[in-house]
């Protein structure tokens, strides 16, 4: 009699943890990637009616000027402040970049490592992004190759990066990888550079994988798309 | 523990079908929006950024 509740109570306890496992599966594989769509849809949302209230800029400032005295204002944590475009992971393929690599932020978009130097000024902008999970963002991460465009949109200017180099595997610590001149990168001098990171391998944590760019060409936005993203 | 569950439920066989159906809702409603965000970030694969930190936390930034 009771060994016969105590065996039924440990299969229904087993048959419990079975379900549950189900269903965070289904929770991480397909609910993260509905939510972080969601999220993703809702930051471009917020860009573009912040950037039809202001008024566009009438020249981006030219390459020599970019650490004019007049700083711009810093961007807010955890506020989408640009969107990326990467022609190489699909012609639709468009996320916001929020300030800051925190998990909740990059639950939403990309994550603009705090610190780095904003798109298209002397220095590295950094930007994060899971491989898997909240929409698979870097999934093609591999397949970038050099020369591929990495267009940027921060509502005055399209900055379109080219990528420099095959990706590259290194650990968790390497910080230098995202220094303004970056180790491993070959850039040797300052430049206006762009650095991608995402996790390696795919499902796990043990390394991270990196993506070099360089400034290629910026375009105001008052002149429309740069060539890279016409359909 | 099911069986103790289905045996205090009130009603009929209906009745008790449907509180048990509304309960399984409730509870993957909960799992979906509390506890599994809660656990996701235990798990490594959100580990995206270089941060310096050991590999527990997901990217603290820098």
């Amino acid at each position: 009699m009771s060994v016969r509740l105590v065996v039924r109570t440990f299969s229904e306890l087993c048959i419990t943890v079975g379900a549950l496992i189900v269903l965070f599966v289904v929770y991480f594989l397909f609910w993260t990637g509905v939510k972080a769509a969601d999220a993703a849809e809702g930051e471009i949302d917020t860009l573009q009616s912040r950037w039809a209230r202001e008024p566009v800029a009438p020249a981006p400032p030219p390459p020599s000027a970019s650490t004019e005295p007049s700083a711009p204002a810093p961007y807010r944590d955890g506020k989408p402040f640009a969107t990326m475009h990467i022609p190489r992971f699909g012609s639709g393929w468009e996320w916001p970049v929020l300030e800051n690599t925190e998990v909740r932020t990059l639950q939403k978009g990309l994550g603009h490592y705090s610190g780095t130097a904003r798109p298209g000024d002397t220095g590295n902008f950094a930007v994060a992004g899971h491989r898997r999970t909240y929409g698979d963002p870097f999934k093609d991460f591999p397949k970038l190759r050099p020369g591929d465009a990495v267009v940027v949109n921060d509502g005055t200017t399209w900055f379109t990066y080219r990528i420099a180099k095959r990706p590259y595997r290194t650990v968790p610590t390497d910080t230098a990888v995202v220094d303004p001149v970056p180790r491993g990168s070959g850039f040797e001098s300052d430049g206006r550079y762009l650095t991608l990171t995402t996790c390696e391998p795919e499902w796990g944590s043990s390394h991270r994988l990196i993506a070099w760019a360089h400034l290629d060409a910026t375009r105001p936005v008052s002149e429309g798309k740069p060539p890279e993203l016409a359909d | 523990m099911y069986g103790w569950i289905w045996r205090h439920l009130p009603g009929n066989a209906w009745v008790r079908s449907i509180i048990a159906l509304a309960l399984i809702l409730a509870v993957v409603y909960a799992l979906f929006q509390y506890v599994f965000p809660w656990a996701e970030p235990l798990l490594p694969f959100g580990d995206v950024t270089v941060d310096g930190a050991s590999a527990g936390g997901a990217g603290a930034g820098q």
